[in-house]
Protein backbone atom coordinates (compact mmCIF):
# COMPACT_ATOMS: atom_id res chain seq x y z
CA UNK A 1 0.00 0.00 0.00
CA UNK A 2 2.45 3.00 1.22
CA UNK A 3 4.46 1.84 -1.99
CA UNK A 4 1.31 2.31 -4.53
CA UNK A 5 1.38 5.76 -2.64
CA UNK A 6 4.84 6.31 -3.34
CA UNK A 7 4.59 5.46 -6.94
CA UNK A 8 1.96 8.05 -8.09
CA UNK A 9 3.34 10.91 -6.84
CA UNK A 10 6.50 10.50 -7.98
CA UNK A 11 5.33 9.63 -11.50
CA UNK A 12 2.98 12.69 -11.32
CA UNK A 13 6.12 14.77 -10.86
CA UNK A 14 8.38 13.30 -13.42
CA UNK A 15 5.80 14.21 -16.38
CA UNK A 16 5.12 17.38 -14.73
CA UNK A 17 8.90 18.09 -15.19
CA UNK A 18 8.70 16.58 -18.59
CA UNK A 19 6.03 18.24 -19.29
CA UNK A 20 7.48 21.59 -18.30
CA UNK A 21 10.11 20.84 -20.17
CA UNK A 22 8.86 20.22 -23.46
CA UNK A 23 6.54 23.31 -23.19
CA UNK A 24 9.68 25.79 -22.14
CA UNK A 25 11.46 24.15 -25.40
CA UNK A 26 8.02 24.23 -27.46
CA UNK A 27 7.62 28.03 -26.15
CA UNK A 28 11.42 29.15 -27.20
CA UNK A 29 11.43 27.77 -30.80
CA UNK A 30 7.97 29.01 -31.67
CA UNK A 31 9.59 32.40 -30.71
CA UNK A 32 12.26 32.14 -32.54
CA UNK A 33 10.40 30.98 -35.29
CA UNK A 34 8.56 34.41 -34.82
CA UNK A 35 11.32 36.59 -34.69
CA UNK A 36 12.83 35.38 -37.70
CA UNK A 37 12.78 37.84 -40.15
CA UNK A 38 10.75 37.11 -43.63
CA UNK A 39 11.56 39.11 -46.14
CA UNK A 40 9.75 38.93 -49.69
CA UNK A 41 11.24 40.87 -52.75
CA UNK A 42 8.20 41.65 -54.88
CA UNK A 43 7.78 44.42 -57.72
CA UNK A 44 6.60 48.37 -56.20
CA UNK A 45 2.96 48.53 -55.75
CA UNK A 46 3.48 52.75 -56.18
CA UNK A 47 5.24 52.87 -59.34
CA UNK A 48 5.93 55.68 -62.15
CA UNK A 49 4.74 55.22 -65.71
CA UNK A 50 5.91 57.88 -68.88
CA UNK A 51 2.43 60.24 -69.71
CA UNK A 52 1.36 61.39 -73.27
CA UNK A 53 3.42 64.22 -72.60
CA UNK A 54 6.98 62.76 -71.93
CA UNK A 55 9.63 65.18 -72.01
CA UNK A 56 12.53 64.07 -74.34
CA UNK A 57 15.61 63.45 -72.37
CA UNK A 58 13.76 61.90 -69.23
CA UNK A 59 14.88 58.88 -68.01
CA UNK A 60 12.44 56.20 -66.31
CA UNK A 61 14.56 54.17 -63.55
CA UNK A 62 14.70 50.41 -63.13
CA UNK A 63 11.79 48.97 -62.12
CA UNK A 64 9.95 52.07 -62.70
CA UNK A 65 10.64 53.20 -59.06
CA UNK A 66 12.86 56.16 -59.74
CA UNK A 67 12.21 59.24 -62.77
CA UNK A 68 14.27 62.02 -63.79
CA UNK A 69 12.22 64.45 -65.60
CA UNK A 70 13.86 66.61 -68.01
CA UNK A 71 11.85 70.31 -67.97
CA UNK A 72 12.40 73.52 -69.59
CA UNK A 73 11.42 77.10 -68.25
CA UNK A 74 10.27 79.91 -70.51
CA UNK A 75 10.87 83.51 -69.49
CA UNK A 76 7.87 85.51 -68.79
CA UNK A 77 5.69 82.60 -70.06
CA UNK A 78 4.26 79.37 -68.09
CA UNK A 79 5.03 76.56 -69.65
CA UNK A 80 3.07 73.08 -68.84
CA UNK A 81 3.23 69.91 -69.04
CA UNK A 82 -0.44 68.45 -69.18
CA UNK A 83 0.93 64.46 -68.60
CA UNK A 84 4.69 64.37 -68.44
CA UNK A 85 4.24 61.63 -65.66
CA UNK A 86 2.14 59.10 -64.20
CA UNK A 87 1.99 57.44 -60.74
CA UNK A 88 0.21 54.30 -61.00
CA UNK A 89 -0.81 51.56 -58.40
CA UNK A 90 -0.24 48.30 -59.61
CA UNK A 91 -1.79 46.87 -56.59
CA UNK A 92 -5.59 45.79 -56.81
CA UNK A 93 -5.70 47.22 -53.36
CA UNK A 94 -5.98 51.00 -52.51
CA UNK A 95 -2.61 52.73 -51.25
CA UNK A 96 -1.71 56.03 -49.82
CA UNK A 97 1.25 58.04 -51.15
CA UNK A 98 2.47 61.62 -50.72
CA UNK A 99 5.26 64.00 -52.26
CA UNK A 100 7.88 65.54 -49.94
CA UNK A 101 10.89 67.72 -50.90
CA UNK A 102 14.26 66.48 -50.51
CA UNK A 103 16.72 68.90 -52.08
CA UNK A 104 17.14 71.48 -54.67
CA UNK A 105 20.12 73.46 -56.35
CA UNK A 106 21.09 75.78 -56.87
CA UNK A 107 20.83 76.73 -53.06
CA UNK A 108 19.01 79.64 -51.48
CA UNK A 109 20.70 82.51 -51.71
CA UNK A 110 22.79 81.99 -54.71
CA UNK A 111 21.84 84.58 -57.88
CA UNK A 112 21.33 81.45 -60.13
CA UNK A 113 17.86 81.08 -57.97
CA UNK A 114 16.47 84.47 -59.05
CA UNK A 115 16.33 83.41 -62.18
CA UNK A 116 13.04 81.26 -61.58
CA UNK A 117 9.26 82.39 -60.78
CA UNK A 118 7.57 79.00 -60.21
CA UNK A 119 7.72 75.12 -60.53
CA UNK A 120 4.96 73.66 -59.64
CA UNK A 121 3.67 70.22 -59.40
CA UNK A 122 -0.10 69.01 -59.15
CA UNK A 123 -1.34 65.64 -58.93
CA UNK A 124 -4.45 64.96 -60.66
CA UNK A 125 -6.87 62.37 -60.97
CA UNK A 126 -7.93 60.09 -63.81
CA UNK A 127 -10.69 62.91 -63.87
CA UNK A 128 -8.28 65.57 -64.46
CA UNK A 129 -8.91 66.86 -60.77
CA UNK A 130 -6.72 68.46 -58.47
CA UNK A 131 -5.58 66.18 -55.82
CA UNK A 132 -2.78 67.59 -54.40
CA UNK A 133 0.05 70.97 -55.01
CA UNK A 134 3.56 70.93 -54.88
CA UNK A 135 4.81 74.11 -55.60
CA UNK A 136 8.44 75.26 -55.78
CA UNK A 137 8.73 79.53 -55.75
CA UNK A 138 11.01 82.38 -55.61
CA UNK A 139 11.39 85.22 -53.22
CA UNK A 140 14.44 87.32 -54.69
CA UNK A 141 17.14 84.60 -54.47
CA UNK A 142 15.31 82.65 -51.92
CA UNK A 143 13.48 78.97 -52.49
CA UNK A 144 10.32 78.64 -50.89
CA UNK A 145 10.08 75.01 -50.81
CA UNK A 146 7.14 73.14 -50.33
CA UNK A 147 5.71 71.13 -46.85
CA UNK A 148 4.98 67.45 -47.47
CA UNK A 149 1.32 66.93 -49.25
CA UNK A 150 -0.79 65.22 -47.24
CA UNK A 151 -1.14 61.65 -47.88
CA UNK A 152 -3.28 60.70 -50.99
CA UNK A 153 -5.46 57.62 -51.53
CA UNK A 154 -4.74 55.98 -54.98
CA UNK A 155 -7.39 53.38 -55.74
CA UNK A 156 -5.88 49.86 -57.05
CA UNK A 157 -5.47 49.56 -60.20
CA UNK A 158 -5.18 53.02 -61.33
CA UNK A 159 -3.06 55.73 -62.47
CA UNK A 160 -2.92 59.33 -61.86
CA UNK A 161 -0.98 62.21 -63.26
CA UNK A 162 1.58 64.31 -62.62
CA UNK A 163 0.73 67.82 -64.13
CA UNK A 164 4.03 70.44 -63.95
CA UNK A 165 3.94 74.26 -64.60
CA UNK A 166 7.05 76.24 -65.03
CA UNK A 167 7.98 79.49 -65.54
CA UNK A 168 11.09 81.93 -65.55
CA UNK A 169 11.66 85.32 -64.93
CA UNK A 170 11.42 88.35 -67.55
CA UNK A 171 14.49 88.66 -68.42
CA UNK A 172 16.03 85.22 -67.29
CA UNK A 173 19.47 83.97 -68.25
CA UNK A 174 19.40 81.16 -70.71
CA UNK A 175 21.27 77.50 -69.62
CA UNK A 176 20.55 77.60 -65.93
CA UNK A 177 20.05 74.77 -64.32
CA UNK A 178 17.93 73.84 -61.48
CA UNK A 179 18.12 69.96 -60.43
CA UNK A 180 15.49 69.34 -57.45
CA UNK A 181 14.56 66.05 -55.73
CA UNK A 182 11.76 65.02 -54.71
CA UNK A 183 10.69 62.04 -52.73
CA UNK A 184 7.36 59.83 -53.08
CA UNK A 185 6.23 58.30 -49.70
CA UNK A 186 4.39 55.52 -49.98
CA UNK A 187 2.18 53.54 -47.18
CA UNK A 188 1.78 49.68 -47.92
CA UNK B 1 -2.54 42.49 -42.43
CA UNK B 2 -0.41 40.08 -40.84
CA UNK B 3 -1.48 37.74 -38.10
CA UNK B 4 0.40 37.68 -34.95
CA UNK B 5 0.22 34.16 -35.24
CA UNK B 6 2.29 31.70 -36.97
CA UNK B 7 0.95 28.57 -38.24
CA UNK B 8 3.16 26.88 -35.86
CA UNK B 9 1.27 28.19 -32.84
CA UNK B 10 -1.28 25.12 -33.77
CA UNK B 11 1.25 22.53 -33.01
CA UNK B 12 1.85 24.34 -29.87
CA UNK B 13 -1.79 24.20 -28.95
CA UNK B 14 -1.47 20.52 -29.78
CA UNK B 15 1.72 20.15 -27.65
CA UNK B 16 -0.41 21.39 -24.90
CA UNK B 17 -3.05 19.28 -25.33
CA UNK B 18 -1.15 16.20 -25.55
CA UNK B 19 1.05 16.93 -22.48
CA UNK B 20 -2.50 17.89 -20.18
CA UNK B 21 -3.62 14.49 -21.97
CA UNK B 22 -0.26 12.61 -20.29
CA UNK B 23 -1.11 14.47 -16.74
CA UNK B 24 -4.52 13.72 -16.44
CA UNK B 25 -3.64 10.02 -17.65
CA UNK B 26 -1.40 10.04 -14.55
CA UNK B 27 -4.43 11.15 -12.35
CA UNK B 28 -6.45 8.50 -14.07
CA UNK B 29 -4.41 5.63 -13.97
CA UNK B 30 -6.45 3.19 -12.10
CA UNK B 31 -9.07 3.66 -14.87
CA UNK B 32 -6.73 3.87 -17.87
CA UNK B 33 -3.77 1.59 -19.24
CA UNK B 34 -0.60 2.92 -17.31
CA UNK B 35 1.36 3.50 -20.89
CA UNK B 36 -0.60 5.99 -22.34
CA UNK B 37 1.07 8.97 -19.94
CA UNK B 38 4.29 7.97 -21.92
CA UNK B 39 2.51 7.81 -25.30
CA UNK B 40 1.28 11.30 -25.22
CA UNK B 41 4.64 12.55 -23.63
CA UNK B 42 6.45 10.96 -27.00
CA UNK B 43 3.81 12.62 -28.94
CA UNK B 44 3.94 15.69 -27.53
CA UNK B 45 8.23 15.28 -28.22
CA UNK B 46 7.01 14.53 -31.62
CA UNK B 47 5.13 17.81 -31.96
CA UNK B 48 8.56 19.88 -30.17
CA UNK B 49 10.25 17.76 -33.30
CA UNK B 50 7.34 19.20 -35.74
CA UNK B 51 8.26 22.74 -34.46
CA UNK B 52 12.16 22.39 -35.02
CA UNK B 53 11.90 21.32 -38.57
CA UNK B 54 9.41 23.92 -39.08
CA UNK B 55 12.24 26.68 -38.16
CA UNK B 56 15.14 24.82 -39.75
CA UNK B 57 12.36 24.82 -43.38
CA UNK B 58 11.35 28.02 -42.61
CA UNK B 59 11.46 29.55 -45.92
CA UNK B 60 10.98 26.01 -47.70
CA UNK B 61 7.44 25.29 -47.06
CA UNK B 62 4.70 27.68 -47.48
CA UNK B 63 2.03 29.39 -45.13
CA UNK B 64 -0.52 27.16 -46.24
CA UNK B 65 1.49 23.77 -45.87
CA UNK B 66 2.46 24.84 -42.53
CA UNK B 67 -0.91 25.68 -41.07
CA UNK B 68 -2.11 22.28 -42.44
CA UNK B 69 0.99 20.38 -40.74
CA UNK B 70 -0.09 22.56 -37.83
CA UNK B 71 -4.17 21.80 -38.19
CA UNK B 72 -3.26 17.98 -38.69
CA UNK B 73 -0.98 17.67 -35.36
CA UNK B 74 -3.79 19.32 -33.91
CA UNK B 75 -6.68 17.61 -34.51
CA UNK B 76 -4.65 14.26 -34.00
CA UNK B 77 -4.25 15.85 -30.33
CA UNK B 78 -8.12 16.73 -30.17
CA UNK B 79 -9.24 13.13 -31.51
CA UNK B 80 -7.40 11.89 -28.68
CA UNK B 81 -9.08 13.61 -26.38
CA UNK B 82 -12.95 12.21 -28.02
CA UNK B 83 -10.87 9.19 -27.98
CA UNK B 84 -10.70 8.54 -24.32
CA UNK B 85 -13.84 10.32 -23.23
CA UNK B 86 -15.40 7.10 -26.04
CA UNK B 87 -13.61 4.84 -23.88
CA UNK B 88 -14.48 5.82 -20.73
CA UNK B 89 -18.30 5.82 -21.64
CA UNK B 90 -18.30 3.27 -23.89
CA UNK B 91 -15.63 0.73 -23.05
CA UNK B 92 -15.49 1.20 -19.23
CA UNK B 93 -19.18 2.71 -18.81
CA UNK B 94 -18.13 4.93 -16.60
CA UNK B 95 -20.81 7.64 -17.23
CA UNK B 96 -20.17 10.19 -14.82
CA UNK B 97 -16.40 10.49 -15.49
CA UNK B 98 -17.35 10.44 -19.52
CA UNK B 99 -19.60 13.86 -19.06
CA UNK B 100 -17.41 15.16 -16.49
CA UNK B 101 -14.62 14.76 -19.27
CA UNK B 102 -17.03 16.05 -21.84
CA UNK B 103 -17.24 19.31 -19.96
CA UNK B 104 -14.27 20.07 -18.28
CA UNK B 105 -11.85 18.59 -21.10
CA UNK B 106 -13.44 18.25 -24.53
CA UNK B 107 -15.29 21.62 -24.42
CA UNK B 108 -12.60 23.81 -23.29
CA UNK B 109 -9.91 22.27 -25.63
CA UNK B 110 -11.94 22.11 -28.73
CA UNK B 111 -13.10 25.66 -28.35
CA UNK B 112 -9.50 27.19 -27.10
CA UNK B 113 -8.67 25.33 -30.55
CA UNK B 114 -11.46 26.59 -32.62
CA UNK B 115 -10.97 29.91 -31.43
CA UNK B 116 -7.25 30.15 -32.74
CA UNK B 117 -7.74 28.50 -35.83
CA UNK B 118 -10.44 31.24 -36.63
CA UNK B 119 -8.47 33.91 -35.86
CA UNK B 120 -5.41 32.54 -38.27
CA UNK B 121 -7.60 31.96 -40.65
CA UNK B 122 -9.51 35.13 -40.55
CA UNK B 123 -6.20 37.19 -40.38
CA UNK B 124 -4.94 35.31 -43.10
CA UNK B 125 -7.79 35.71 -45.67
CA UNK B 126 -8.19 31.90 -45.77
CA UNK B 127 -10.41 30.37 -48.18
CA UNK B 128 -14.48 30.26 -47.12
CA UNK B 129 -15.15 26.66 -47.37
CA UNK B 130 -12.30 26.28 -44.74
CA UNK B 131 -14.33 28.88 -42.31
CA UNK B 132 -17.71 27.64 -43.18
CA UNK B 133 -15.61 23.90 -42.13
CA UNK B 134 -14.60 25.79 -38.55
CA UNK B 135 -18.43 27.05 -38.03
CA UNK B 136 -20.55 23.76 -38.82
CA UNK B 137 -17.59 22.15 -36.41
CA UNK B 138 -18.23 24.65 -33.71
CA UNK B 139 -21.73 24.01 -33.61
CA UNK B 140 -22.07 20.87 -33.85
CA UNK B 141 -19.58 20.52 -31.14
CA UNK B 142 -21.58 22.93 -28.95
CA UNK B 143 -24.77 21.05 -29.80
CA UNK B 144 -22.71 17.23 -29.00
CA UNK B 145 -21.84 18.36 -25.97
CA UNK B 146 -24.94 20.32 -24.65
CA UNK B 147 -27.20 17.60 -25.70
CA UNK B 148 -26.11 14.87 -23.45
CA UNK B 149 -25.78 17.39 -20.47
CA UNK B 150 -29.66 18.79 -21.23
CA UNK B 151 -30.45 14.76 -20.89
CA UNK B 152 -29.07 13.94 -17.56
CA UNK B 153 -30.38 17.11 -16.15
CA UNK B 154 -33.81 16.05 -17.21
CA UNK B 155 -33.36 12.82 -15.79
CA UNK B 156 -31.80 13.61 -12.61
CA UNK B 157 -34.94 15.84 -11.88
CA UNK B 158 -37.26 13.09 -13.11
CA UNK B 159 -35.75 10.38 -10.54
CA UNK B 160 -35.93 13.21 -7.85
CA UNK B 161 -32.53 12.37 -7.46
CA UNK B 162 -28.61 13.19 -8.82
CA UNK B 163 -27.78 11.46 -12.39
CA UNK B 164 -24.64 10.02 -12.05
CA UNK B 165 -24.15 6.22 -11.94
CA UNK B 166 -21.18 5.62 -11.99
Amino acid sequence: MTKVVFKKPVKLLILLLTSVLITTASAAVYYSIMMQPSITITGATIAFAQGNDWPSGSTLGANSTWVSLALKAYPNATLTYEQPLNVSNTDSASHTFRLRHVSITPASGQPQVGNFTFINFIVMDTDGVSQASFNYTTTSTTWNTPSPTSYLTLPGSTQWIIYVETKATAGANSDIVANMQIAVDVQE
Amino acid sequence: MESPLLPEFLVFLGIEVFLMLSLLNCLLDDRLPNAFSYIYQIAALFGFGHLVISREFFSAFGDHVRFWYGLIYLIAALANVVAINVYFGVVKRLWTLAKAWLGAVIFPAIVISIVFVFDYGIVQRATLPLQIGLIVSAIATSLSIAYPLVRAVDRSKKSGKKGGEN
